[in-house]
Formats: structure tokens, sequence, C-alpha cells
């Protein structure tokens, strides 16, 4: 089933390759879904949506490097893994204080909790990274309250953030993906 | 701006759009390089012994050397601006062939009956001269190289980056190699080795900068 929805992704890029506009509408539609799944286990709840789009914008722009005589599944895969680690460095970029409103409302814990492969990818990394990042980027606490929970400085929970970040995205880089 | 409507946009203004293909995008390189190669030995920028120096052992090892590593990193670096391709595989080939090439040299060397102390070897004025041709030989194939990793779409831009970078530093080397004089196996590795180091690193400094996507 799943083979021949590839085939059909296949079959669908290649005809958006030339042109074909309603091919390709289907195609956007049908990754889209897949997308957020994808973006759903990996990422806080909040970035998913933007992290969607941005890869389908991603995808829009480089379609012309899908080769139609290839499956087109590893593409879609690495072009959606790319996008996951450009998303995790941004996210250790960002000023830790600044949080989305809706990341601490309550009801969004499944939601956070979701981010399962996140979770799972985050006990690789060493135990302060790991307890800054839970914290601040998945359960929505301030670098203050994250600092004042584990008795790191707010200065070391950032730089654990940043550093955990960093090396996650350095492990989703060298581990192969096939979703 | 919600999905549903990017959808209806990316879609509404497709336009066609030619594949990517690896195999044009790497016989475009080839045929730049040789279009370098044949003008630079057109415009007699040679060395005017070279019949003779083809009775070196270390001529025909620069000559393997240099082609097979620029080859290994340049086929490496083309295949990775597909996404679903990774440079790694490549690039360990490259550093093994790299280690391989310095045990050869060091075998050469063994057998090259040099008298000179080993700083008067390297000569040094002669050496920077050589660094500066290879790193200008080697534009070229960088230019192109970028061009094509814009165009394409690497997941893992550093080390695209790295092949390009060593893939153009080692076509550089070759095109030179043709000019330079020098067939101690000393002073090759260390002005060779310090050109193709030098101009890889500064492609994969520099490249991922203009490369993103």
């Amino acid at each position: 089933m799943a083979d021949e929805q590839a085939d059909q992704w296949g079959a669908w890029m290649a005809a958006a390759q030339a042109g074909h506009g309603g091919a390709y509408r289907r195609l956007l539609g049908d990754i889209r879904i897949w997308l957020l799944r994808y973006f759903a286990r990996r990422l806080p709840p909040g970035q998913v949506e933007d992290a969607v789009q941005e890869t389908l914008i991603a995808i829009h722009e480089k379609r012309h490097t899908y080769d139609p005589a290839r499956p087109f599944r590893p593409w879609l895969a690495a072009v959606a893994r790319y996008k996951w680690i450009d998303r995790l460095r941004a996210m250790g970029r960002e000023r830790s204080d600044e949080l989305p409103d809706t990341i601490g409302v309550e009801g969004h814990e499944s939601e956070v909790t979701s981010a399962v492969l996140l979770r799972d990818l985050i006990e690789r990394l060493k135990p302060a990274q790991q307890q800054a990042i839970r914290l601040v980027k998945l359960d929505g606490f301030s670098v203050e309250e994250a600092s004042a929970q584990t008795g790191q400085s707010p200065s070391l929970i950032k730089v654990n953030i940043h550093r955990g970040l960093k090396h996650l995205a350095a492990i989703v880089r060298d581990t192969s993906d096939e979703e | 701006m919600t999905s549903e409507r990017l959808l209806d946009e990316l879609a509404s203004g497709l336009t066609p759009v030619r594949s990517r293909s690896a195999m044009r995008d790497g016989m475009a390189i080839a045929g730049l390089a040789a279009i370098e190669l044949l003008l630079f030995l057109m415009l007699g920028l040679h060395r005017p012994d070279l019949p003779h120096a083809m009775g070196e052992m270390s001529f025909w090892w620069k000559l393997i050397s240099l082609g097979l590593l620029a080859g290994v990193a340049v086929v490496t670096a083309v295949r990775s601006f597909d996404p679903s391709v990774s440079p790694m595989k490549g690039l360990r080939w490259a550093a093994w062939l790299g280690g391989v090439v310095l045990l050869t040299g060091w075998g050469i060397d063994t057998t090259h009956h040099a008298d000179a102390p080993l700083l008067a070897r390297l000569d040094w004025q002669a050496g920077m001269a050589c660094l500066g041709s290879m790193v200008m030989l080697s534009l070229p194939l960088l230019i192109a190289l970028t061009v094509l990793m814009r165009r394409g779409a690497p997941t893992d831009r550093r080390e695209s980056a790295l092949a390009a970078g060593l893939g153009a530093a080692a076509w550089g080397a070759f095109v030179f190699f043709f000019r330079c004089g020098h067939d101690d196996p000393l002073y090759i590795v260390f002005w060779y080795g310090s050109g193709c180091v030098l101009i890889a690193f500064a492609g994969r400094s520099l490249l991922p900068l203009v490369t993103r996507w």
C-alpha cells in the first residue's frame, strides 16, 4: 500500500515537473499530511505547521532535483530531514526565554509529548542538556524556572540548550532516517 | 498563510522544470575541466622537459594520484547535490585514497636521492608560487561546482562543500602539475597537500554560506 502510494507520488511529481498543476496539487495535499505526521513526532507542536510549510516550499523550489527514475519516498524523506535539522538548529539559536504563549497552556501536554522521536533522541544527550531542553523547549518552562528546578544557572541553561540542540542536529544528520 | 492556500498558490503558479541529472552535471564539469587543461597546454604553459619527466616514477605518481583524487571528490560532490545522496562514503574513499597517496609518496621518496636538507628540499619561494598557481587553477571548477550546488539540493552542505573544494583543489593541482618542474616527493606532498587542504577547507567554509536552501 505504502509502495503503491509512493509510486503514485513519484508519478505525480514527474507530471508536476512537466507542468501538470492538477497532479502537483494532489501530490502536495498528500505530502502535507505525511509531513504533518513526520514533524509531529519530531518537533514541539508550535513548530509543526511552520516546518510543514517551509518543507513544502523547499519541495516546490527543488522539485527539479527529483529524478523520476528513482523512488520518491527517499527523496521526500531527505528533504524533510534536512528541514527538521534546520529547525533544530534554529531552536538552538532562538532566545530561550521567548516562547510562544500556547506552549505551556493546559491541554497541550499530549501534543507536546507527541514529539516522541525528539524525546527519544534527547536521551542521547548529556543529562544537563537533556534537562534544559526538556524543561524549556518541550515543557514550556522559562529559563529562570528551569534554573530553579535544576540548580543550573540561567546562563548555563541557555548554553546547555544551545549545545544540546546542536549535538541533536548532528546526531540526526548522521543517522539514516527512513520514515 | 494556511497550508491549503499555500498549496493552491504553489500549484497554480507551476512551471515545467527540467529534471536534474547528476550525469549531465558531471559531464559539464568534465567538459570544463578538459577545456581548462587543453587551454593550459595549448598556451604552452607546461614544463619544457615534459617528455623527459615522464621517465620519472614521481611523474606518474603525481598524475595518477591527483587525477584519481579529483575524480573521486568531484563525483562525490556532484552526486551529493541530490538530497537523497550522502557525500560521506565518497569522502571516506577520498581520505583513504589520500592515505595511499602519502604512503606511495613516502615509498618513492626512499628511492629519491636527495642530498639537500629537508627545509631546502621544500624550496619555500617556489612552493608559495606553486600554491598561488594551484589556487588560481582550481577556481574554474570551484565556481562551476558552486553553481551546481546552488541549483541542487545538498542535505549535508558542509560535507558536499568539502568534496567540491577537494575536487576543485585536486584538479587545480593536476593542471598545475604539467607546469611544475619539481619532482621531489617531499616537495610535492608538502606543497600540493597544503594547496589541496587550503582550497578544500576554504570551500567547506564558504560554499555552505551561498548554497543554503
